[in-house]
Protein backbone atom coordinates (compact mmCIF):
# COMPACT_ATOMS: atom_id res chain seq x y z
CA UNK A 1 0.00 0.00 0.00
CA UNK A 2 2.69 2.38 1.03
CA UNK A 3 4.92 1.47 -1.89
CA UNK A 4 2.02 1.95 -4.28
CA UNK A 5 1.28 5.33 -2.72
CA UNK A 6 4.82 6.62 -3.01
CA UNK A 7 5.00 5.40 -6.59
CA UNK A 8 1.69 6.79 -7.76
CA UNK A 9 1.46 9.61 -5.21
CA UNK A 10 3.11 12.36 -7.28
CA UNK A 11 1.11 11.38 -10.33
CA UNK A 12 -2.19 11.48 -8.46
CA UNK A 13 -1.24 14.72 -6.74
CA UNK A 14 -0.32 16.37 -10.02
CA UNK A 15 -3.50 15.09 -11.66
CA UNK A 16 -5.81 16.26 -8.89
CA UNK A 17 -3.92 19.56 -8.56
CA UNK A 18 -4.36 20.32 -12.24
CA UNK A 19 -8.01 19.35 -12.22
CA UNK A 20 -8.62 21.48 -9.11
CA UNK A 21 -6.93 24.42 -10.83
CA UNK A 22 -9.20 23.92 -13.84
CA UNK A 23 -12.26 23.97 -11.56
CA UNK A 24 -11.15 27.09 -9.68
CA UNK A 25 -10.16 29.07 -12.78
CA UNK A 26 -13.35 27.97 -14.53
CA UNK A 27 -15.53 29.15 -11.67
CA UNK A 28 -13.85 32.52 -11.48
CA UNK A 29 -13.90 33.46 -15.15
CA UNK A 30 -16.73 34.42 -17.42
CA UNK A 31 -18.87 31.52 -18.59
CA UNK A 32 -18.26 32.54 -22.18
CA UNK A 33 -14.52 31.93 -21.80
CA UNK A 34 -14.14 28.83 -19.76
CA UNK A 35 -16.18 26.06 -18.22
CA UNK A 36 -15.10 24.52 -14.92
CA UNK A 37 -14.34 20.81 -14.77
CA UNK A 38 -17.61 19.98 -13.02
CA UNK A 39 -19.72 21.60 -15.73
CA UNK A 40 -17.62 19.97 -18.43
CA UNK A 41 -18.20 16.55 -16.89
CA UNK A 42 -21.93 17.19 -16.55
CA UNK A 43 -22.02 18.22 -20.20
CA UNK A 44 -20.07 15.09 -21.11
CA UNK A 45 -22.66 12.92 -19.39
CA UNK A 46 -25.48 14.85 -21.10
CA UNK A 47 -23.85 14.41 -24.50
CA UNK A 48 -23.40 10.71 -23.89
CA UNK A 49 -26.98 10.26 -22.74
CA UNK A 50 -28.27 12.20 -25.72
CA UNK A 51 -26.39 9.73 -27.90
CA UNK A 52 -24.23 12.47 -29.41
CA UNK A 53 -20.83 11.50 -28.08
CA UNK A 54 -20.32 7.82 -28.87
CA UNK A 55 -21.20 7.99 -32.60
CA UNK A 56 -18.90 10.99 -33.03
CA UNK A 57 -16.01 9.23 -31.29
CA UNK A 58 -16.60 6.19 -33.49
CA UNK A 59 -16.70 8.32 -36.61
CA UNK A 60 -13.42 10.06 -35.70
CA UNK A 61 -11.73 6.78 -34.83
CA UNK A 62 -12.88 5.20 -38.10
CA UNK A 63 -11.31 8.11 -39.98
CA UNK A 64 -8.11 7.93 -37.95
CA UNK A 65 -7.70 4.17 -38.27
CA UNK A 66 -8.48 4.06 -42.01
CA UNK A 67 -6.02 6.83 -42.86
CA UNK A 68 -3.37 5.53 -40.50
CA UNK A 69 -3.54 1.93 -41.70
CA UNK A 70 -3.36 3.14 -45.31
CA UNK A 71 -0.24 5.16 -44.41
CA UNK A 72 1.33 2.14 -42.76
CA UNK A 73 0.47 -0.23 -45.60
CA UNK A 74 1.92 2.16 -48.18
CA UNK A 75 4.73 3.73 -46.17
CA UNK A 76 6.44 0.72 -44.72
CA UNK A 77 6.88 -1.49 -47.83
CA UNK A 78 7.73 1.54 -49.94
CA UNK A 79 10.31 2.64 -47.37
CA UNK A 80 11.87 -0.82 -47.33
CA UNK A 81 11.95 -0.93 -51.11
CA UNK A 82 13.68 2.45 -51.19
CA UNK A 83 16.07 1.18 -48.57
CA UNK A 84 16.94 -1.98 -50.47
CA UNK A 85 17.28 -0.46 -53.90
CA UNK A 86 19.94 2.11 -53.45
CA UNK A 87 19.34 3.88 -56.72
CA UNK A 88 15.69 4.49 -55.86
CA UNK A 89 16.64 5.68 -52.39
CA UNK A 90 19.20 8.15 -53.63
CA UNK A 91 16.80 9.36 -56.28
CA UNK A 92 13.86 9.96 -53.97
CA UNK A 93 15.26 10.68 -50.50
CA UNK A 94 15.35 14.45 -51.02
CA UNK A 95 11.72 14.49 -52.07
CA UNK A 96 10.66 12.37 -49.12
CA UNK A 97 12.50 14.75 -46.82
CA UNK A 98 10.83 17.77 -48.45
CA UNK A 99 7.37 16.25 -48.14
CA UNK A 100 8.15 15.25 -44.56
CA UNK A 101 8.85 18.90 -43.72
CA UNK A 102 5.97 20.38 -45.74
CA UNK A 103 2.94 21.47 -43.72
CA UNK A 104 0.32 19.15 -45.25
CA UNK A 105 -2.55 21.31 -43.96
CA UNK A 106 -1.81 23.67 -46.83
CA UNK A 107 -3.10 21.01 -49.24
CA UNK A 108 -6.54 20.75 -47.65
CA UNK A 109 -8.19 23.44 -49.84
CA UNK A 110 -6.97 21.61 -52.97
CA UNK A 111 -8.27 18.28 -51.71
CA UNK A 112 -11.59 19.95 -50.92
CA UNK A 113 -12.07 21.37 -54.39
CA UNK A 114 -10.94 18.14 -56.06
CA UNK A 115 -12.69 15.52 -53.98
CA UNK A 116 -15.46 17.35 -52.17
CA UNK A 117 -16.97 16.45 -48.85
CA UNK A 118 -17.06 12.65 -48.61
CA UNK A 119 -15.16 10.20 -46.44
CA UNK A 120 -12.39 9.58 -49.00
CA UNK A 121 -10.92 13.12 -49.03
CA UNK A 122 -10.74 13.07 -45.23
CA UNK A 123 -8.96 9.74 -45.29
CA UNK A 124 -6.55 11.22 -47.82
CA UNK A 125 -5.78 14.10 -45.43
CA UNK A 126 -5.04 11.71 -42.52
CA UNK A 127 -3.00 9.54 -44.90
CA UNK A 128 -0.90 12.50 -46.10
CA UNK A 129 -0.24 13.62 -42.53
CA UNK A 130 0.83 10.12 -41.45
CA UNK A 131 2.64 8.56 -44.40
CA UNK A 132 5.75 10.72 -44.58
CA UNK A 133 6.98 10.20 -41.03
CA UNK A 134 6.68 6.44 -41.60
CA UNK A 135 8.36 6.58 -44.98
CA UNK A 136 11.09 8.93 -43.78
CA UNK A 137 11.97 6.88 -40.71
CA UNK A 138 11.86 3.56 -42.56
CA UNK A 139 14.28 4.83 -45.20
CA UNK A 140 16.44 6.40 -42.49
CA UNK A 141 16.49 3.11 -40.56
CA UNK A 142 17.26 0.94 -43.54
CA UNK A 143 19.99 3.34 -44.59
CA UNK A 144 21.73 2.61 -41.31
CA UNK A 145 21.79 -1.18 -41.80
CA UNK A 146 25.41 -2.14 -41.50
CA UNK A 147 26.65 -3.29 -44.90
CA UNK A 148 28.48 -6.17 -43.22
CA UNK A 149 25.15 -7.71 -42.25
CA UNK A 150 24.07 -7.84 -45.86
CA UNK A 151 27.52 -8.98 -46.92
CA UNK A 152 27.46 -11.89 -44.48
CA UNK A 153 23.95 -12.83 -45.56
CA UNK A 154 25.13 -12.71 -49.15
CA UNK A 155 28.20 -14.84 -48.56
CA UNK A 156 25.93 -17.51 -47.07
CA UNK A 157 24.00 -17.33 -50.33
CA UNK A 158 20.95 -15.95 -48.63
CA UNK A 159 17.98 -15.59 -50.94
CA UNK A 160 16.49 -12.13 -51.45
CA UNK A 161 13.39 -13.19 -49.49
CA UNK A 162 15.48 -14.46 -46.56
CA UNK A 163 17.55 -11.29 -46.62
CA UNK A 164 14.40 -9.20 -46.23
CA UNK A 165 12.95 -11.45 -43.56
CA UNK A 166 16.08 -11.97 -41.49
CA UNK A 167 17.97 -8.69 -41.91
CA UNK A 168 16.08 -5.83 -43.49
CA UNK A 169 12.76 -6.03 -41.67
CA UNK A 170 14.01 -6.84 -38.14
CA UNK A 171 16.72 -4.21 -38.37
CA UNK A 172 14.42 -1.50 -39.67
CA UNK A 173 11.44 -2.21 -37.42
CA UNK A 174 12.54 -0.01 -34.48
CA UNK A 175 12.93 2.93 -36.84
CA UNK A 176 9.55 2.19 -38.38
CA UNK A 177 8.11 2.32 -34.87
CA UNK A 178 9.62 5.78 -34.33
CA UNK A 179 7.87 6.75 -37.55
CA UNK A 180 4.66 5.16 -36.28
CA UNK A 181 4.80 7.19 -33.08
CA UNK A 182 5.34 10.41 -35.00
CA UNK A 183 2.64 9.44 -37.47
CA UNK A 184 0.11 8.86 -34.66
CA UNK A 185 0.60 12.44 -33.49
CA UNK A 186 0.36 13.86 -36.98
CA UNK A 187 -2.58 11.71 -38.01
CA UNK A 188 -4.51 13.07 -35.03
CA UNK A 189 -3.86 16.61 -36.23
CA UNK A 190 -4.89 15.52 -39.72
CA UNK A 191 -8.06 13.95 -38.37
CA UNK A 192 -9.18 17.13 -36.61
CA UNK A 193 -8.09 19.33 -39.54
CA UNK A 194 -10.12 17.18 -41.94
CA UNK A 195 -13.14 17.34 -39.65
CA UNK A 196 -12.82 21.11 -39.30
CA UNK A 197 -12.16 22.08 -42.89
CA UNK A 198 -13.75 19.36 -45.02
CA UNK A 199 -17.19 18.14 -44.00
CA UNK A 200 -17.77 18.55 -40.27
CA UNK A 201 -18.07 15.12 -38.68
CA UNK A 202 -16.89 13.33 -35.56
CA UNK A 203 -15.24 15.07 -32.66
CA UNK A 204 -14.23 18.01 -34.83
CA UNK A 205 -17.90 18.65 -35.63
CA UNK A 206 -18.74 18.32 -31.94
CA UNK A 207 -16.30 21.13 -31.09
CA UNK A 208 -17.49 23.29 -33.98
CA UNK A 209 -21.18 23.06 -33.19
CA UNK A 210 -20.54 23.65 -29.49
CA UNK A 211 -18.40 26.73 -30.15
CA UNK A 212 -20.87 28.13 -32.67
CA UNK A 213 -23.64 27.97 -30.07
CA UNK A 214 -21.28 29.43 -27.42
CA UNK A 215 -21.57 26.24 -25.41
CA UNK A 216 -18.20 26.51 -23.69
CA UNK A 217 -18.76 23.41 -21.58
CA UNK A 218 -19.45 21.47 -24.76
CA UNK A 219 -16.21 22.71 -26.33
CA UNK A 220 -14.25 21.68 -23.26
CA UNK A 221 -16.01 18.31 -23.14
CA UNK A 222 -15.00 17.57 -26.74
CA UNK A 223 -11.44 18.79 -26.15
CA UNK A 224 -11.20 16.60 -23.05
CA UNK A 225 -12.20 13.53 -25.06
CA UNK A 226 -9.73 14.37 -27.83
CA UNK A 227 -7.03 14.93 -25.22
CA UNK A 228 -7.69 11.55 -23.59
CA UNK A 229 -7.72 9.94 -27.03
CA UNK A 230 -4.45 11.66 -27.94
CA UNK A 231 -2.72 10.65 -24.72
CA UNK A 232 -3.94 7.06 -25.10
CA UNK A 233 -2.84 6.73 -28.73
CA UNK A 234 0.49 8.40 -27.97
CA UNK A 235 1.00 5.95 -25.14
CA UNK A 236 0.46 3.06 -27.52
CA UNK A 237 3.00 4.61 -29.90
CA UNK A 238 5.61 5.08 -27.19
CA UNK A 239 5.07 1.52 -25.94
CA UNK A 240 5.43 0.10 -29.44
CA UNK A 241 8.60 2.08 -29.92
CA UNK A 242 10.06 1.01 -26.58
CA UNK A 243 9.10 -2.61 -27.24
CA UNK A 244 10.84 -2.79 -30.59
CA UNK A 245 13.79 -0.62 -29.57
CA UNK A 246 14.94 -2.91 -26.77
CA UNK A 247 18.04 -3.99 -28.60
CA UNK A 248 18.71 -0.77 -30.50
CA UNK A 249 22.00 0.68 -29.29
CA UNK B 1 17.04 -3.25 -61.42
CA UNK B 2 20.06 -2.08 -59.54
CA UNK B 3 19.92 -4.07 -56.33
CA UNK B 4 23.05 -2.56 -54.90
CA UNK B 5 23.10 -2.34 -51.15
CA UNK B 6 26.85 -2.80 -50.94
CA UNK B 7 29.31 -0.04 -51.66
CA UNK B 8 31.46 -2.56 -53.54
CA UNK B 9 28.84 -3.77 -55.99
CA UNK B 10 28.86 -0.91 -58.41
CA UNK B 11 26.40 -1.84 -61.08
CA UNK B 12 26.37 -0.28 -64.49
CA UNK B 13 23.23 1.62 -63.63
CA UNK B 14 24.94 3.14 -60.64
CA UNK B 15 27.96 4.22 -62.59
CA UNK B 16 25.77 5.86 -65.18
CA UNK B 17 23.68 7.77 -62.64
CA UNK B 18 25.33 9.46 -59.72
CA UNK B 19 23.00 10.49 -56.89
CA UNK B 20 22.59 13.99 -58.32
CA UNK B 21 21.58 12.75 -61.74
CA UNK B 22 19.26 10.22 -60.16
CA UNK B 23 17.65 12.93 -58.06
CA UNK B 24 17.10 15.21 -61.02
CA UNK B 25 15.65 12.38 -63.08
CA UNK B 26 13.38 11.41 -60.19
CA UNK B 27 12.24 15.02 -59.86
CA UNK B 28 11.31 15.13 -63.52
CA UNK B 29 9.52 11.79 -63.25
CA UNK B 30 7.42 13.09 -60.34
CA UNK B 31 6.56 16.32 -62.16
CA UNK B 32 5.80 14.55 -65.44
CA UNK B 33 3.56 12.04 -63.68
CA UNK B 34 1.67 14.85 -61.93
CA UNK B 35 1.33 16.82 -65.16
CA UNK B 36 0.03 13.85 -67.16
CA UNK B 37 -2.45 12.72 -64.50
CA UNK B 38 -3.71 16.27 -64.04
CA UNK B 39 -4.16 16.74 -67.78
CA UNK B 40 -5.85 13.43 -68.41
CA UNK B 41 -7.95 12.86 -65.34
CA UNK B 42 -8.62 16.18 -63.64
CA UNK B 43 -10.61 19.31 -64.44
CA UNK B 44 -8.83 22.24 -66.04
CA UNK B 45 -8.50 24.38 -62.91
CA UNK B 46 -6.45 21.76 -61.04
CA UNK B 47 -2.88 22.79 -60.23
CA UNK B 48 -0.26 21.22 -62.47
CA UNK B 49 3.49 21.82 -62.75
CA UNK B 50 3.34 23.73 -66.06
CA UNK B 51 0.62 26.00 -64.73
CA UNK B 52 2.42 26.56 -61.43
CA UNK B 53 5.69 27.44 -63.12
CA UNK B 54 3.85 29.84 -65.42
CA UNK B 55 2.15 31.41 -62.40
CA UNK B 56 5.32 31.91 -60.35
CA UNK B 57 6.54 35.23 -61.86
CA UNK B 58 3.23 37.04 -61.57
CA UNK B 59 2.48 35.66 -58.09
CA UNK B 60 5.81 36.39 -56.45
CA UNK B 61 5.75 39.96 -57.70
CA UNK B 62 2.15 40.62 -56.70
CA UNK B 63 1.79 42.82 -53.61
CA UNK B 64 -1.02 40.69 -52.18
CA UNK B 65 1.18 37.58 -52.16
CA UNK B 66 4.20 39.38 -50.73
CA UNK B 67 2.08 40.88 -48.01
CA UNK B 68 0.47 37.54 -47.16
CA UNK B 69 3.88 35.84 -47.08
CA UNK B 70 5.33 38.52 -44.86
CA UNK B 71 2.38 38.38 -42.45
CA UNK B 72 2.49 34.61 -42.06
CA UNK B 73 6.24 34.30 -41.74
CA UNK B 74 6.48 37.21 -39.32
CA UNK B 75 3.61 35.80 -37.24
CA UNK B 76 5.23 32.37 -37.18
CA UNK B 77 8.58 33.84 -36.17
CA UNK B 78 6.98 35.99 -33.47
CA UNK B 79 5.02 33.09 -32.02
CA UNK B 80 8.04 30.84 -32.23
CA UNK B 81 10.26 33.28 -30.36
CA UNK B 82 7.64 33.70 -27.64
CA UNK B 83 7.21 29.92 -27.37
CA UNK B 84 10.96 29.47 -27.29
CA UNK B 85 11.55 31.95 -24.47
CA UNK B 86 8.63 30.81 -22.35
CA UNK B 87 9.12 27.15 -23.16
CA UNK B 88 12.85 27.11 -22.48
CA UNK B 89 12.37 28.84 -19.13
CA UNK B 90 9.62 26.43 -18.12
CA UNK B 91 11.46 23.43 -19.50
CA UNK B 92 14.71 24.18 -17.69
CA UNK B 93 12.70 24.69 -14.51
CA UNK B 94 10.95 21.34 -14.96
CA UNK B 95 14.26 19.70 -15.77
CA UNK B 96 16.15 21.10 -12.78
CA UNK B 97 13.48 20.92 -10.09
CA UNK B 98 12.14 17.56 -8.98
CA UNK B 99 8.99 19.14 -7.59
CA UNK B 100 8.26 21.05 -10.79
CA UNK B 101 8.92 17.89 -12.77
CA UNK B 102 6.45 15.88 -10.72
CA UNK B 103 3.83 18.62 -10.73
CA UNK B 104 3.99 19.56 -14.41
CA UNK B 105 5.32 16.58 -16.37
CA UNK B 106 1.96 14.86 -16.66
CA UNK B 107 0.30 17.99 -17.99
CA UNK B 108 3.08 18.94 -20.39
CA UNK B 109 3.07 15.44 -21.88
CA UNK B 110 -0.70 15.39 -22.14
CA UNK B 111 -0.90 18.75 -23.86
CA UNK B 112 1.90 17.69 -26.17
CA UNK B 113 -0.02 14.58 -27.21
CA UNK B 114 -3.11 16.65 -27.98
CA UNK B 115 -3.58 17.78 -31.59
CA UNK B 116 -3.12 21.49 -30.98
CA UNK B 117 -5.62 22.62 -33.54
CA UNK B 118 -8.48 21.60 -31.23
CA UNK B 119 -7.73 24.85 -29.41
CA UNK B 120 -8.74 26.95 -32.42
CA UNK B 121 -12.43 27.35 -31.58
CA UNK B 122 -11.45 28.32 -28.04
CA UNK B 123 -8.88 30.79 -29.29
CA UNK B 124 -11.52 32.37 -31.51
CA UNK B 125 -13.84 32.60 -28.50
CA UNK B 126 -11.13 34.16 -26.35
CA UNK B 127 -9.46 36.49 -28.82
CA UNK B 128 -12.04 36.88 -31.55
CA UNK B 129 -11.25 36.42 -35.23
CA UNK B 130 -8.00 38.36 -34.94
CA UNK B 131 -4.28 37.93 -35.36
CA UNK B 132 -4.05 37.63 -31.56
CA UNK B 133 -5.89 34.32 -31.85
CA UNK B 134 -3.32 33.20 -34.43
CA UNK B 135 -0.48 34.27 -32.16
CA UNK B 136 -1.94 32.27 -29.28
CA UNK B 137 -2.49 29.23 -31.54
CA UNK B 138 1.12 29.33 -32.73
CA UNK B 139 2.43 29.52 -29.17
CA UNK B 140 0.16 26.72 -28.05
CA UNK B 141 1.24 24.60 -31.03
CA UNK B 142 4.96 25.12 -30.47
CA UNK B 143 5.54 25.48 -26.75
CA UNK B 144 5.12 21.92 -25.48
CA UNK B 145 7.76 20.52 -27.80
CA UNK B 146 10.13 23.21 -26.51
CA UNK B 147 9.35 22.49 -22.86
CA UNK B 148 9.83 18.74 -23.25
CA UNK B 149 13.14 19.06 -25.04
CA UNK B 150 14.48 21.75 -22.69
CA UNK B 151 13.55 19.59 -19.69
CA UNK B 152 15.22 16.57 -21.23
CA UNK B 153 18.30 18.68 -21.94
CA UNK B 154 18.46 20.04 -18.42
CA UNK B 155 18.19 16.53 -17.01
CA UNK B 156 20.94 15.25 -19.25
CA UNK B 157 23.58 17.67 -17.91
CA UNK B 158 26.41 15.47 -16.58
CA UNK B 159 26.50 15.40 -12.77
CA UNK B 160 30.27 16.07 -12.81
CA UNK B 161 29.75 19.51 -14.37
CA UNK B 162 27.28 20.46 -11.67
CA UNK B 163 29.54 19.13 -8.94
CA UNK B 164 32.53 21.09 -10.20
CA UNK B 165 30.42 24.24 -10.48
CA UNK B 166 29.14 23.56 -6.97
CA UNK B 167 32.57 23.08 -5.47
CA UNK B 168 33.64 26.42 -6.94
CA UNK B 169 30.63 27.94 -5.18
CA UNK B 170 29.06 29.11 -8.41
CA UNK B 171 25.75 30.92 -7.91
CA UNK B 172 22.59 29.20 -9.10
CA UNK B 173 22.17 31.76 -11.86
CA UNK B 174 25.68 31.21 -13.17
CA UNK B 175 25.23 27.45 -13.02
CA UNK B 176 22.07 27.88 -15.07
CA UNK B 177 23.55 30.12 -17.74
CA UNK B 178 27.08 28.77 -17.88
CA UNK B 179 26.54 25.06 -17.33
CA UNK B 180 22.95 23.97 -17.82
CA UNK B 181 22.03 26.02 -20.89
CA UNK B 182 25.20 25.28 -22.89
CA UNK B 183 25.04 21.59 -22.01
CA UNK B 184 21.45 21.32 -23.17
CA UNK B 185 21.90 23.25 -26.45
CA UNK B 186 21.49 20.17 -28.66
CA UNK B 187 18.17 19.41 -27.00
CA UNK B 188 17.08 23.02 -27.34
CA UNK B 189 17.89 22.87 -31.04
CA UNK B 190 15.97 19.61 -31.45
CA UNK B 191 13.03 21.27 -29.72
CA UNK B 192 13.31 24.32 -31.94
CA UNK B 193 13.33 22.17 -35.06
CA UNK B 194 10.16 20.46 -34.01
CA UNK B 195 8.53 23.65 -32.75
CA UNK B 196 9.22 25.50 -36.02
CA UNK B 197 7.30 22.92 -38.03
CA UNK B 198 4.40 22.96 -35.62
CA UNK B 199 4.32 26.76 -35.44
CA UNK B 200 4.02 26.95 -39.21
CA UNK B 201 1.15 24.45 -39.23
CA UNK B 202 -0.48 26.43 -36.42
CA UNK B 203 -0.23 29.66 -38.41
CA UNK B 204 -1.72 28.18 -41.59
CA UNK B 205 -4.52 26.38 -39.76
CA UNK B 206 -5.35 29.53 -37.79
CA UNK B 207 -5.59 31.52 -41.02
CA UNK B 208 -7.92 28.91 -42.53
CA UNK B 209 -10.08 28.90 -39.47
CA UNK B 210 -10.12 32.59 -38.62
CA UNK B 211 -10.07 33.82 -42.22
CA UNK B 212 -7.46 36.46 -41.41
CA UNK B 213 -4.88 37.63 -43.98
CA UNK B 214 -1.80 35.48 -44.56
CA UNK B 215 -0.55 32.63 -46.73
CA UNK B 216 -3.15 30.21 -45.40
CA UNK B 217 -5.93 32.56 -46.39
CA UNK B 218 -4.19 33.28 -49.71
CA UNK B 219 -4.29 29.54 -50.47
CA UNK B 220 -7.89 29.21 -49.34
CA UNK B 221 -9.08 32.20 -51.37
CA UNK B 222 -7.27 31.33 -54.59
CA UNK B 223 -8.15 27.65 -54.55
CA UNK B 224 -11.80 28.53 -53.97
CA UNK B 225 -11.81 30.91 -56.92
CA UNK B 226 -10.30 28.25 -59.19
CA UNK B 227 -6.82 29.76 -59.22
CA UNK B 228 -5.13 26.64 -57.93
CA UNK B 229 -1.84 27.27 -59.71
CA UNK B 230 -1.49 30.62 -57.95
CA UNK B 231 -2.49 29.05 -54.65
CA UNK B 232 0.11 26.34 -55.08
CA UNK B 233 2.91 28.88 -55.33
CA UNK B 234 2.09 29.73 -51.72
CA UNK B 235 2.28 26.03 -50.80
CA UNK B 236 5.75 25.95 -52.35
CA UNK B 237 6.81 28.88 -50.20
CA UNK B 238 5.45 27.17 -47.07
CA UNK B 239 7.26 23.96 -47.99
CA UNK B 240 10.42 25.98 -48.58
CA UNK B 241 10.09 27.62 -45.20
CA UNK B 242 9.53 24.24 -43.50
CA UNK B 243 12.45 22.60 -45.25
CA UNK B 244 14.64 25.68 -44.72
CA UNK B 245 14.12 25.64 -40.94
CA UNK B 246 14.82 21.92 -40.85
CA UNK B 247 17.99 22.11 -42.93
CA UNK B 248 19.29 25.17 -41.09
CA UNK B 249 18.87 23.65 -37.65
CA UNK B 250 20.29 20.28 -38.67
CA UNK B 251 23.27 22.01 -40.27
CA UNK B 252 23.82 24.16 -37.17
CA UNK B 253 23.76 21.05 -34.99
CA UNK B 254 26.30 19.31 -37.22
CA UNK B 255 28.53 22.34 -37.48
CA UNK B 256 28.59 23.55 -33.89
CA UNK B 257 27.73 20.40 -31.96
CA UNK B 258 29.34 17.68 -34.03
CA UNK B 259 29.65 15.33 -31.05
CA UNK B 260 25.92 15.26 -30.60
CA UNK B 261 24.28 12.56 -32.65
CA UNK B 262 20.69 13.52 -33.14
CA UNK B 263 18.56 10.52 -32.39
CA UNK B 264 15.19 10.16 -34.03
CA UNK B 265 13.09 11.23 -31.09
CA UNK B 266 11.96 14.43 -32.66
CA UNK B 267 8.24 14.38 -33.09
Amino acid sequence: MRAALSRHGPFLLSLSGGLALWEIVGRNTSEAFMAPLSETLVRLVQLTEAGKLVPQVESSLALFVTGFVAALVVGMPLGLLFARVRLLREAFDVYIMILYATPMVALIPFILSLMGFGFAPKVLVVFLFAVFPILYNTVEGARSIRPELIEVARSYRSSEWALWREVMVPYTLPFVMTGVRQAIGRALVGMIAAEFFLSATGLGALIMTASQSFDTAGVFAAILIIGVLGVGLMHIGTMLEAHFARWRH
Amino acid sequence: MAVAALPSTNTAARRAFGPTTARIVAGFVILAFWEIVARLAAPDFVAKPSGIIAAIPSVITSPSFLEAAWITIAATAEGLVAALILGTALGLFVGRSVIADRALRLWVNSFNAMPMIVALPLMSLWFGYTSAARFATIIFAAIFAVIINAAEGAQSVPKDYLEVAGSFRASRLRVLFEVVVPASTPYLLAGLRLAAGRALIGAVVAEFFLAIPGLGYFILFHSRTYHQNEAFVAVLLLAGFGVGCDVLITAATRRYLPWYRRDERTD
